[in-house]
């Protein structure tokens, strides 16, 4: 404080140097001390539980934490267990299929909203509003939707249509896509609002050169502006993947794993074996399982896409 | 000024009321309890408490069936700061006692009789080499069938002996526009037609074999097949929304007469009662049919946590007895929709089915048919529990063969070994 004072007192001459180190060396370690409680929080509660957890995984650990060693007994047993096959069967079809159905509608809906149609705002709004509901809403509601004696089976069926069957949540080798409906009808909204931003952000003189240049408008789209929309795919795809592994809470809501625990994904198997079916270690295990797929699956990713970022463009 | 004499007036009249009510102690129970009956009962309990001066902090963590009342129960001892007492259901007071965490209530339970109160079957869940780590305050029986007594009339049909006597009501129930039995997929409601199939084709004995001790040869017998046999054919009495219907549900569906029946617990007739119907008019509860009739029964135990507290251990003394008074037990049980833990309180003032639940009692003891239920952790650990649970789930729903339920089921239980 003195320093700033003295400094201030002489107008005219130029900042002295203890001034000048002390706002320099301020202005260098701000950021890290800003940053330092935050980092801290992050070390501990993600870094060393992840630690904790693979410790446990490689203990006998039950019904409470058991501090031994026993090797890769528990990962053999979780493979052996068919219900952990299904789960992450389940994994990979939901999030593959939520992904490429919310992304190719998402965008759909943004090109369709970005050709300056009137009451935009409104539609935004209302293909946005879901993203606001609780995941335990949307699973509920989809829930009785679906339901063959109360939903759209029902309701197409007193209409005439005698014949109508939708009963896939009944049935367990399509109950899992009931939950992908219900995730897309949830998350589209929020992917086309991150591509329409994108949209806006294009320099419409690009545009505009390429129409003059002749090229037609799915040309346009195909070859111009869905590659300008990189970043914005980044963004949701990351977003997106994050959402399906933690697809818990819905999966609970919808189906709670059936029926038959056709449904189970490995967040809900993990809860159970750690919290229901005193079998911590085998829960341990599964965790780490699901932290190497998303580490193996996003880790590159984001490399290259990052990577190119800094050197490309 | 004015407006911090009356904060400060406030004040001082607030403190003094809860300052009285813990005269003595509190103690922070912990439960899963959190529907209006259960709440109603448990206030029998917390009444007596305050009466002789205790006070209690309620720690109510709903859900999953206690299952997330068990996880805050595990994330609380493991920061070293455990409520005064918890609810048990199943193993989990046996588990905690073995890991030493539990107070033992022998002393009051030797000069009191406790030990004697109970059944040999129950004392397994609440005793061990002589303590007494848990105090039984409910029982409930969980193979009732609930049916609605005009569905029943309308059909010409009576109570069921047999289970083949059962799913022969099926097709005339159907044909009158009747669901004749109500459940959801949820692998508990399946599986507690399954515990009570287990017992009612092969008797207790194989019950005791098959389910508690895990015997691989029990496992994979022909009994065992034949149990799945005829739970496939109760699948064929079920209509098709039943995935992701609620137990409650399919109890309504039985009370407006959409369903003729249902496979359930106790804690079902309190739907009936909500709807203002009456046993033997309205609606009927019998036993699951067998030739010697089980009574699958589950109970609710509090067990109290090791303390330096000296107010703590005070209250949590005043609880044990509380919960062990014959007369709390009749009060809370008349309200919950069970019967007493402690086999020698009086029938007096229950309704007709709780009479009926302490007459089959009686006699399943008298027959060695008084067995813990399996769905709700009363015959082996919940690893192995739950390994029923997904095979019976899963088999309700899919085209799985009996053999092939069987084989999942003895591969299963090895793995969880």
């Amino acid at each position: 404080m003195t320093d700033i004072s003295q400094s201030a007192a002489v107008p005219g001459t130029a900042p002295q140097r203890p001034a000048a180190t002390l706002s320099a060396r301020l202005a260098r370690w701000l950021p890290r001390l800003v940053m330092a409680p935050s980092f801290l929080v992050v070390l501990i509660g993600v870094y060393l539980f992840i630690a904790w957890t693979l410790w446990i995984s490689l203990s006998s650990s039950a019904m409470l934490p058991r501090y031994d060693f026993v090797g890769l007994e528990q990962y053999v047993r979780l493979w052996n267990t068919p219900r952990w096959h299904t789960a992450v069967i389940n994994l990979f079809l939901f999030t593959g299929l939520f992904l490429a159905v919310t992304i190719a509608l998402g965008l759909l809906m943004a090109i369709l909203l970005d050709q300056n149609i009137r009451a935009e705002g409104v539609l935004r709004t209302v293909y946005l509003y879901p993203m606001a509901l609780s995941f335990i809403v949307t699973g509920t509601a989809w829930k009785w939707v679906l339901n063959p004696e109360l939903g759209v089976e029902k309701v197409v069926q007193s209409w005439g249509w005698d014949t109508f069957a939708f009963d896939w949540i009944t049935r367990p080798e399509t109950a899992i896509y009931c939950v992908v409906i219900a995730a897309v009808w949830q998350s589209t909204g929020f992917a086309m609002a991150i591509f329409l931003a994108g949209l806006r952000g294009i320099d419409s003189s690009i545009i505009k050169a390429a129409q003059i240049e002749g090229a037609s408008l799915p040309r346009i789209y195909a070859s111009i502006i869905v590659p300008l929309l990189r970043p914005a795919f980044l963004s949701v795809i990351v977003l997106l993947s994050y959402i399906s592994i933690k697809s818990f809470d819905l999966v609970l809501a919808l189906t709670n794993a059936g029926p038959g625990g056709s449904t189970e994904m490995p967040s809900t198997f993990m809860f159970a074996y750690t919290f229901q079916r005193n079998q911590m270690g085998v829960g341990a295990a599964s965790a780490i399982m699901m932290l190497m797929t998303v580490a193996a699956i996003i880790i590159p990713y984001l490399y290259s896409e990052l990577r190119e970022d800094t050197h490309g463009h | 000024m004015t407006k911090y004499k009356t904060l400060l007036l406030a004040t001082a009249l607030a403190l003094p009321l809860p300052v009285l009510a813990q005269e003595k102690g509190t103690i922070e129970v912990l439960h899963h309890w959190v529907s209006e009956s259960e709440s109603a009962a448990l206030n029998v309990v917390r009444e007596r408490m305050a009466e002789q001066g205790f006070g209690w902090q309620d720690s109510a963590v709903g859900g999953m069936s206690g299952a997330n009342a068990t996880q805050a129960l595990r994330t609380r001892l493991a920061s070293g700061n455990p409520p005064g007492a918890m609810q048990f259901l199943g193993y989990e007071g046996l588990n905690w006692n073995a890991e030493g965490v539990v107070r033992d209530f022998s002393e009051p339970a030797n000069e009191k009789g406790w030990f004697d109160a109970i059944e040999p079957e129950v004392a397994e869940f609440v005793t061990a080499d002589g303590k007494f780590f848990a105090m039984p305050i409910n029982m409930h029986r969980q193979n009732w069938i609930w049916a609605n007594k005009k569905v029943f009339d309308a059909n010409g049909l009576s109570v069921p002996q047999t289970w083949a006597e059962l799913i022969a009501m099926g097709p005339k129930l159907k044909a009158a526009g009747v669901v004749p039995l109500a459940t959801g997929d949820e692998a508990w409601q399946i599986q507690l037609i399954f515990d009570a199939l287990v017992t009612d084709l092969n008797g207790p004995d194989f019950y005791r074999k098959a389910l508690v001790e895990l015997d691989t040869e029990a496992l994979s017998s022909p009994g065992m097949i034949a149990v799945f046999d005829t739970l496939r054919e109760v699948r064929g009495l079920v209509d098709d929304g039943f995935v992701g219907r609620d137990w409650a549900v399919a109890t309504g569906m039985v009370a407006s007469g959409e369903a003729a029946m249902q496979v359930h617990g106790d804690w079902a007739k309190g739907e009936f009662l909500a709807h203002g119907l009456k046993e033997g008019e309205d609606f009927l509860c019998f036993a699951t049919p067998s030739k010697t009739p089980s009574y699958l029964f589950l109970i609710d135990s509090f067990g109290a946590f090791t303390t330096r507290d000296a107010a703590t251990t005070a209250a949590q003394a005043a609880l044990a007895e509380t919960i062990m008074d014959p007369e709390v037990q009749r009060a809370f049980n008349r309200i919950k929709g069970s019967i007493p833990a402690r086999s020698d309180v009086s029938v007096d003032g229950f309704d007709s089915c709780a009479v009926k639940s302490f007459e089959d009692r009686a006699a399943a003891i008298g027959n060695g048919a008084m067995l813990g239920a399996l769905t709700h952790g009363f015959a082996s650990q919940p690893q192995f529990a739950a390994v029923f649970a997904d095979v019976v789930g899963q088999f309700f729903v899919t085209d799985m063969t009996s053999q092939q339920a069987v084989d999942m089921l003895v591969n299963g239980i090895a793995n969880a070994m």
